[in-house]
């Protein structure tokens, strides 16, 4: 063909073509950057992220003021017993979390007493009648605190008063009677961090897998039934939109996990409830790492099942396994203890909750997180192969949903 | 130049492509005909490696094409594919850069062909608040925006105005006038007539024609016009012509040669006065009639 030469020569209107090659990155790049860019300008997202942020905070906010909220109690008392008992009532609540006050007003009678409680005066009348029997009188109610405080407290002067009437005292009448409690492993605070940061892993790991697990597989899905698909396989190796959509995405679920996980740590820090934070540090940082495996893991099964559905309403019944996994991973975070969680920490997925839980609640050598992470890259890998082998076969096919066994003998 | 040679693919039992071979000249259009069904977009579905050759190979300038080759062609698939909810120049620039080109290179590109097809100032609105036939243009412009080598478009016309139509039209002889190779596949023939320099006609998977206008016409039976007076009857009775049909003083009869037609003037001639006598050139769309029946 005569034209042959010119046809290498020129494309139309390209001032050079060189110039272009030089500034590109490399597609999977492109394919990330572009995942991260939709989702950031995605309204719905945002606003759904800054909801989350907003109602973390404020529930670390509102605990810290529920817990540390003090309450002054006034207790009407008509003899010096009462008030005995009243400022015996306030010196314990004082030295329990330094909140809770209880002001004695004394007065002359009983219905003097109830006046003052009938006129909003005080909170409560503590009377003792000629028999020697106390009462607690509230308006229409007694707050279980003002009640515990006022009852701890009359126990301990009338501990006090018999054991003096008996020639004894209260500390030789409990002699022998303390229990003291300890634990093999940790202490019962720690216990308590332990179990609402495993709760919280369990909770973000889930969360994160199902959102943007779910917006790999749409935007999987998406593409095949737009067939944009097709003209993205003719400029760029499936196999790199692959890890593009898959890396995308993964960086936006550690950012997200990062951004509410600083949040709260944040949010914790500022109100002063951040004396335990310290031991959830380390096992948080690991379970950053294990999140991300885990989550490259079920990436890849998200896009393979997005390469196998046709519509995105597909996804809902393909998806089963996949919840099942999630599920699991959840559930060892809730449920699985002793033998039970050791193993969960090895399996893939599962074990991205299951290790950091394991690490919050005992000592566990330093090999094994590493063995299960090694475990975790080892699944992520072949993972992401055979899902690549699945979705270059199945992206391309159009017509009805496909099962995995039907798309591996699919030929491209 | 492109070349296609032996190309087959089968779907089970039913071979949608079987043994296609031709060749879309650089610089040049060529047109790709057939009914529904014929394996035209199979055929491009394997050009572009979409689709995985059963037997047969596509060839650019002599040598195999590779997955390097098809990143600089222009595809624009018969299921139109773009994304809905995105911006049209956003998806462009995406696109244009998975075609290594730079970010502000794909820019100015996009905004370009957008201002081409009047759609300059609608760059940041989603795809699907335009119309389908807007939409049709804004796939044109994704196959166009890379500056490809060569060009392989499903039905580019379909759904298009008749000013898109020019449009379209300009940019792609802008591209031939470069030396781009140009295949394209239409059930309009009006268009194919007027715009191919070349035909590719496939039937039920096969190939039935291929060639330059001038070639297939070589092909079609030798026709003439002739108007004579007072009445053309006579001809009815000329050896070695089969007469198409008469009417008064007009008749088209189909000629062996060229012998025959020069004895054919002669008699007209001795018999009356001859107002026209001519070669009846077929338009592509009846070759393409001709051979698909």
């Amino acid at each position: 063909m005569s034209t042959e030469t010119t046809e290498r020569r020129v494309r139309p209107g390209a001032p050079s073509s060189s110039s272009s090659d030089r500034n590109a990155q490399p597609a999977w790049l492109i394919v990330t950057l572009r995942e991260v860019m939709v989702k950031a300008k995605d309204r719905g997202f945002a606003i759904s992220t800054i909801v989350t942020l907003v109602l973390i905070v404020a529930g670390v906010v509102f605990n810290a003021y529920m817990s540390s909220r003090g309450e002054d109690f006034t207790v009407a008392v008509t003899s010096e017993a009462g008030q005995s008992v009243t400022a015996l009532a306030d010196e314990d609540g004082r030295a329990d979390d330094g909140n809770t006050t209880f002001t004695a007003i004394v007065v002359e009678s009983e219905e003097a007493a109830l006046e003052e409680v009938r006129s909003e005066e005080a909170d409560a009348a503590l009377i003792r009648d000629d028999d020697g029997a106390w009462t607690l009188t509230g308006r229409n109610e007694i707050p279980r605190s003002l009640s515990a405080g006022i009852s701890a407290s009359l126990e301990a002067y009338m501990l006090e008063a018999n054991a003096a009437a008996a020639g004894t005292s209260p500390e030789e009448l409990l002699a022998g009677s303390e229990l003291e409690e300890s634990l093999l492993e940790g202490n019962a605070e720690d216990q308590a961090v332990a179990d609402v940061a495993g709760f919280a892993f369990s909770f973000l790991f889930y969360m994160a897998s199902i959102i943007f697990g779910m917006a790999i597989a749409n935007s999987v899905v998406e593409e095949k039934q737009n067939r944009v698909v097709e003209i993205l396989a003719t400029a760029i190796p499936v196999r790199q939109l692959l890890y593009g959509k898959v890396l995308g995405n993964t960086i936006l679920a550690m950012v997200q996990l990062a951004l509410y996980g600083g949040a709260a740590l944040l949010a914790l820090n500022l109100t002063d409830t951040a004396d335990l934070v310290g031991s959830i540090i380390p096992a948080s940082g690991w379970f950053m790492v294990f999140f991300l495996f885990g989550f490259l893991i079920l990436a890849s099964m998200w896009a393979v099942l997005g390469s196998l559905a046709s519509r995105p309403e597909d996804l809902t019944s393909s998806s089963t396994p996949v919840m099942a996994l999630i599920f699991a991973a959840l559930g060892a975070g809730l449920f699985a203890s002793g033998q039970l969680l050791v193993v969960a920490s090895y399996v893939p997925v599962v074990s991205s909750v299951a290790m950091p839980i394991r690490m919050l609640n005992s000592e566990v050598a330093l090999w094994e997180p590493i063995l299960s992470l090694v475990i975790a890259l080892g699944a992520a890998a072949a993972l992401l192969h055979l899902g690549e082998k699945i979705y270059r076969r199945a992206v391309m096919q159009g017509g009805g949903a496909l099962s995995l066994r039907k798309a591996m003998k699919l030929e491209q | 130049m492109l070349q296609v040679q032996n190309l087959t693919r089968r779907f089970g039992e039913n071979t949608a492509v079987d043994d296609v071979s031709f060749t879309v000249p650089s610089g040049k259009m060529t047109g790709f005909v057939g009914a529904n069904g014929a394996g035209k977009t199979t055929t491009m579905r394997m050009i572009m490696g979409v689709l995985t050759a059963h037997a047969g190979a596509v060839l650019m300038d002599g040598r195999p094409v590779t997955a390097a080759d098809r990143a600089t062609f222009g595809y624009m698939p018969e299921e139109r594919g773009l994304y809905p909810k995105q911006p049209i120049l956003d998806q462009l620039v995406y696109l244009g850069q998975l075609h290594r080109m730079s970010q502000a290179d794909a820019r100015s590109r996009a905004q370009d062909l957008l201002e081409r097809f009047q759609l300059g100032d609608r760059g940041k609105d989603k795809l699907e608040s335009l119309s389908l036939g807007n939409q049709q243009r804004v796939q044109i412009a994704a196959s166009l925006l890379h500056r490809p080598s060569v060009l392989i478009l499903d039905e580019p016309f379909s759904g298009l105005d008749p000013v898109a139509v020019d449009s379209m039209v300009d940019l792609l002889r802008e591209h031939t006038a470069q030396g781009v190779p140009v295949l394209f596949s239409s059930h309009q023939l009006d268009l194919v007539d007027r715009l191919c320099d070349n035909l590719v006609v496939l039937q039920k998977g096969r190939l039935v024609a291929a060639g330059t206008g001038d070639d297939l016409r070589a092909t079609a039976p030798r026709r003439h016009r002739l108007t004579v007076s007072p009445d053309a009857g006579w001809v009815r009775e000329e050896a070695g012509v089969t007469v198409i049909d008469v009417a008064g003083r007009d008749a088209v009869v189909e000629l062996e040669n060229d012998d025959d037609a020069q004895r054919l003037l002669v008699a007209a001639m001795a018999r009356g006065s001859v107002h026209e006598f001519s070669r009846i050139r077929p338009s592509l769309s009846e070759i393409y009639r001709g051979v698909s029946q």
